[in-house]
């Protein structure tokens, strides 16, 4: 077991799967049986983990309900001085977005954030991601003697694969001397909108349905589908994030997909990449979301919207009609 | 936890510092897929609106605090100095400036070294950041200056109860995709907003267009800090670019129509056939 490669992964408590993705990741970085994953998570969680890791090291819910981010970095810099570990992967969750910056900086090590995938050179690894808003994609390495530390867009990854291992499940016995001041007052679930990584048809605005979002979203309920947006308008305050689609949102694999008024990111573009059918209305056919499309409309979004509504209605009102 | 920052005095007014980043205006990138490269010409600088954000909320905390003191601080070349001191007109107290060729290249691991050798000499209650930078988008400095401080740290706040905010504790907002949370955090501590949180700047007061507020700003190079060489800049980096490219993707066969009769007819047909409508 020493002889391999140490990997450590942080549980993703927002969406169980995703830890297990990570093994996907950590495959393309290791040879075969080569290496040897720690999972660290929640005591209560470790059912749906369990035959996936080497060995669980779990640490009380407590730690995580109490947003004692520090504590869990104690843990890891613990699990470290004893396990050398040569990675450390922890998924871009918005708890993973605070800790890890904080564990690299315990660890004196570099941190590559929202990693969508890596390669091996001669040299090192190097580590994907976005770069200058999603425009651009950027290779990174790290330079320091610590861990490689990364974290990961959360689904970017898929592992398939069954239960395969015998884990070794050890609950983390030290006492965590790190606390937090937060205190939880209120929590409140939001009002359910679905997520639209589920949805077999996605609706999905850009800047060029800025003024016109309520149009996307009446095409949407028509069709029985999901509204979606772009980054920009995200960043413009017009729509959710949760529905912003894209390596800096979600990554979708909706059966249909509309793109009105975008133009089309890279990081827009590298979230599409499991989509079936993609239909682009676009003022410019040159539009970079074009040249993925299996059907380009060249002309105005919410004329396109409003004269499809239109003929929908159209029949819908025939059928009635008839009936 | 370490705690090497500052708490301000019970006697003195409360004190924030808001951390803050000027970043390419995203909105004017595109990218030459002719030549392969990224269009940057019509790239201007702006406040991250993230980062906006939190200087709003400040602005707020002053207007019902007005002893309250607000620090702007950004790490930045010199060329972002007039927009510094437009904020400043904004009745931010004072303005620094960390600049200096010698931070050039650093990441943000070197970044967060550099404000943490500066914010460890200041006294503030609280720090206000934006949770995401437009350019970036890694979320990395505030919560490494939080393990750097020795400070508890929240991220994607979408709004601040101004009426329980104080020197020692601040009650707010966060929200994911499918619950909100309301937290207390005593202080000081580093409080990240996000756009979501709509706090807006003002706009700048017609008489102050042209108002001198250079004497609020304060440029900091690394004389005063004194970071070692090898902890700052390119050097001190732990990460490093090694390429930036433009993946390819497979381009499919497409059939292109119009948004006129036949334009409309061909996609209702099509969502028809397939059950849509």
């Amino acid at each position: 077991m020493c002889d391999k490669n140490q990997v450590l992964v942080i549980q993703d408590t927002d969406r169980l799967e995703n830890s297990r993705n990570i093994l996907s990741l950590v495959q393309g970085m290791y040879e075969a049986d080569s290496y040897h994953v720690t999972l660290l998570a929640l005591e209560s969680e470790i059912d749906s983990v369990c035959g996936y890791f080497h060995r669980i090291v779990t640490i009380p819910d407590t730690v995580y309900e109490t947003m004692n981010i520090a504590g869990i970095c104690e843990v890891v810099e613990y699990l470290q001085r004893q396990h050398h570990y040569s990675s450390i992967l922890i998924p871009a969750t918005r708890v993973g977005r605070m800790l890890a910056p904080r564990i690299a900086r315990r660890l004196h090590t570099g941190l590559v954030a929202d990693v969508t995938d890596v390669k091996k050179t001669e040299h090192a690894l190097v580590m994907l991601r976005t770069a200058y808003a999603g425009n651009i994609m950027a290779g990174i390495r790290s330079v320091g003697e610590g861990p490689v530390m990364m974290s990961v867009h959360p689904d970017s990854f898929s592992y398939e694969l069954e239960p395969q291992v015998h884990t070794t499940i050890h609950p983390y016995e030290k006492s965590i001397a790190s606390h937090s001041s937060l205190t939880l007052l209120q929590k409140r679930a939001k009002p359910v909108t679905g997520d639209i990584r589920n949805s077999d048809v996605l609706i999905s605005g850009g800047g060029g349905m800025k003024r016109h979002f309520p149009l996307v979203q009446q095409l949407a309920e028509t069709l029985g589908g999901a509204a979606a947006a772009s980054r920009k308008l995200v960043d413009h305050g017009v729509a959710p994030r949760s529905i912003q689609v894209g390596q800096s949102g979600k990554l979708v694999r909706s059966r249909l997909y509309f793109a009105l008024g975008i133009n089309g990111a890279i990081q827009h573009v590298e979230g599409l990449k499991g989509v079936e059918t993609i239909i682009a209305v676009n003022t410019s056919a040159k539009a970079p979301i074009c040249s993925i499309a299996d059907i380009v409309v060249e002309g105005d979004a919410k004329e396109f919207i409003e004269k499809l509504l239109a003929r929908i209605q159209n029949t819908q009102d025939t059928q009635i009609g008839e009936s | 936890m370490r705690r090497n920052s500052m708490k301000a005095d019970h006697t003195e007014p409360l004190r924030i510092i808001c951390l803050v980043k000027f970043v390419p205006d995203v909105d004017g990138f595109s990218y030459d897929y002719e030549h392969s490269r990224l269009n940057r010409s019509y790239q201007r600088m702006i406040l991250n609106p993230d980062d906006a954000c939190a200087v709003a909320f400040a602005l707020q905390v002053k207007q019902a605090h007005p002893s309250a003191h607000i620090e702007v601080v950004t790490m930045a070349p010199r060329t972002v100095e007039p927009h510094l001191l437009d904020l400043l007109r904004l009745q931010i107290d004072t303005g620094v400036l960390i600049t200096d060729p010698a931070f050039a290249g650093s990441d943000t691991y070197a970044t967060t070294t550099v404000l943490e050798t500066y914010l460890g000499g200041r006294s503030y209650d609280c720090i206000l950041t934006g949770t995401c930078t437009l350019d970036g988008a890694t979320s990395q400095v505030p919560a490494q200056l939080a393990q750097s401080l020795g400070l508890d740290h929240m991220q994607d706040i979408t709004g601040i109860d101004l009426n329980s905010f104080d020197r020692e504790q601040a009650v707010f907002t966060v929200e994911d995709d499918n619950d909100t949370y309301t937290y207390q955090m005593a202080l000081p501590g580093i409080l990240s907003l996000t756009r979501a949180s709509g706090y807006k700047l003002p706009y700048i007061a017609y008489e102050d267009f042209t108002k001198d507020v250079s004497a609020n700003l304060t440029v900091v190079t690394n004389q005063e800090l004194r970071c070692p060489p090898e902890q700052i800049g390119l050097t001190g980096s732990l990460t490093q670019v090694v390429e930036t490219f433009v993946p390819e993707h497979q381009r499919r066969e497409h059939r292109t129509v119009q948004v006129d009769e036949d334009g409309i007819e061909y996609i209702y047909t099509m969502l028809k056939e397939r059950g849509y409508v």
